[in-house]
C-alpha cells in the first residue's frame, strides 16, 4: 500500500517541537507506548472497516507510519489518543480512494449527512424502551451501529466502547469540542432509530407502555 | 399536610418542592444532551445542577436517562471487542526490526 508523502505527514498531529530518538528510545516507545494499544487499535479499525482484512491493512499502515514519524510523538503523553487520529486519518484517505470506485460504500450518502448535521437537529423522541435494548445481544447493537454513516459510527466507537473523553476525541477527529458534542448527541439519536426499526422487524414491543 | 391547606404561604412552599411529575419535557432536546453530558462524565457544574432538578419531577427527563444509560451500557459490555491477530503484531515488528 503506497501512500503519497504530502498526505502522510497530514495524517501525523502536529507536535510543538520534535525530539531526535535513538533506536534503542525508539524500540522502546514502541513496545511500551505504542503495543499496548493495538488491540484497541484493532477493535477501531474493525469498527470502521467492518472487514477483517481491511482492518489488518489499516492497523499495520497505522503502526508503520506511526515508527516512521515517531519523533513527532512527544514521550509520556497521550500515545492512544495520537495513535487513533493516525488510524483515522489514514483511514478517511483510504476511504476517499476507494470511494472512486463503486463499489463498498457511498461516499456522497456519508457527506450529504455529515453536511446536514448541525441542520438536523430537529427534536426527537424515540419509543424504544429500556427493555427491548436490555434483551438485545451484542450483535443487534453491532449491526445497529454498523448501520450508522462513518462519522456518527466513529463518535459512538471513541466515546462508548473506548472511553475517550471530548476533549480526546476533539484531537482524534480535529473538530471543536461543541461539535464532538452535537455530533455525538445526533449519533446516538440515529443508534436508537436503528434499535428501534431493528427491534419492530424482529417483533419486540416498542411501544410505550 | 392537613395543616397546609389553612395556610397559603406553607401551601405555596410545598408546591415549590413537590411538583406533579412531568409527563412530556418541551426542552427534551436539550436536556437529552445534558443527560448524555453526565453519562459521559463531561457535564459542567449548570449541567448536573439542571440534571439533579429535572430528575426529581420530570418523567419524560427520568425514562431519556435510563434509556441513554442502557444504550451506553449495551455498547459498552455487549459489543464484542475484536483482538489484534497475534501474526500481526510478529509482521508489524518484523517489518520494523523491532525485536518480538
Amino acid at each position: 500500500m503506497s501512500v503519497i508523502m504530502s498526505e502522510e505527514i497530514e495524517e501525523i498531529p502536529l507536535a510543538s517541537s520534535e525530539t531526535s530518538y535513538n533506536d534503542a528510545e525508539k524500540n522502546d516507545i514502541f513496545n511500551r507506548e505504542f503495543m499496548p494499544h493495538i488491540n484497541s487499535m484493532y477493535n477501531f479499525a474493525f469498527r470502521l472497516t467492518m472487514d477483517e482484512d481491511d482492518a489488518n491493512d489499516l492497523v499495520q499502515d497505522t503502526y508503520l507510519k506511526a515508527f516512521r514519524f515517531i519523533s513527532s510523538f512527544e514521550r509520556g503523553t497521550n500515545a492512544k489518543a495520537w495513535l487513533f487520529r493516525i488510524l483515522k486519518n489514514s483511514f478517511i484517505n483510504d476511504y476517499r480512494k476507494r470511494s472512486k470506485e463503486p463499489s463498498k460504500v457511498d461516499y456522497q450518502e456519508v457527506e450529504t449527512t455529515y453536511n446536514s448535521e448541525e441542520a438536523a437537529e430537529v427534536d426527537h423522541t424515540t419509543d424504544l424502551r429500556v427493555e427491548t435494548v436490555q434483551d438485545m445481544i451484542g450483535d443487534e447493537v453491532a449491526t445497529a451501529l454498523n448501520s450508522l454513516p462513518v462519522d456518527f459510527r466513529t463518535v459512538i466507537i471513541l466515546c462508548d466502547i473506548e472511553g475517550f473523553t471530548y476533549e480526546e476525541m476533539a484531537k482524534i477527529l480535529d473538530i471543536p469540542i461543541g461539535t464532538v458534542r452535537s455530533r455525538l448527541h445526533r449519533a446516538r439519536n440515529l443508534l436508537k432509530d436503528k434499535l428501534k426499526v431493528y427491534a419492530s422487524s424482529m417483533g419486540y414491543d416498542t411501544d410505550e407502555d | 399536610m392537613l395543616l397546609d391547606m389553612h395556610s397559603s404561604a406553607s401551601a405555596s412552599e410545598n408546591n415549590e418542592t413537590r411538583k406533579p411529575q412531568k409527563q412530556y419535557c418541551e426542552h427534551h432536546a436539550e436536556c437529552l444532551k445534558k443527560i448524555q453530558a453526565v453519562l459521559d462524565g463531561e457535564a459542567s457544574e449548570a449541567e448536573k445542577e439542571h440534571f439533579r432538578e429535572n430528575m426529581d419531577d420530570c418523567l419524560h427527563c427520568i425514562k431519556m436517562y435510563h434509556l441513554e444509560k442502557c444504550v451506553k451500557e449495551s455498547l459498552q459490555a455487549k459489543v464484542d471487542k475484536r483482538l489484534c491477530p497475534d501474526n500481526l503484531v510478529q509482521a508489524i515488528k518484523a517489518k520494523l526490526n523491532i525485536p518480538a
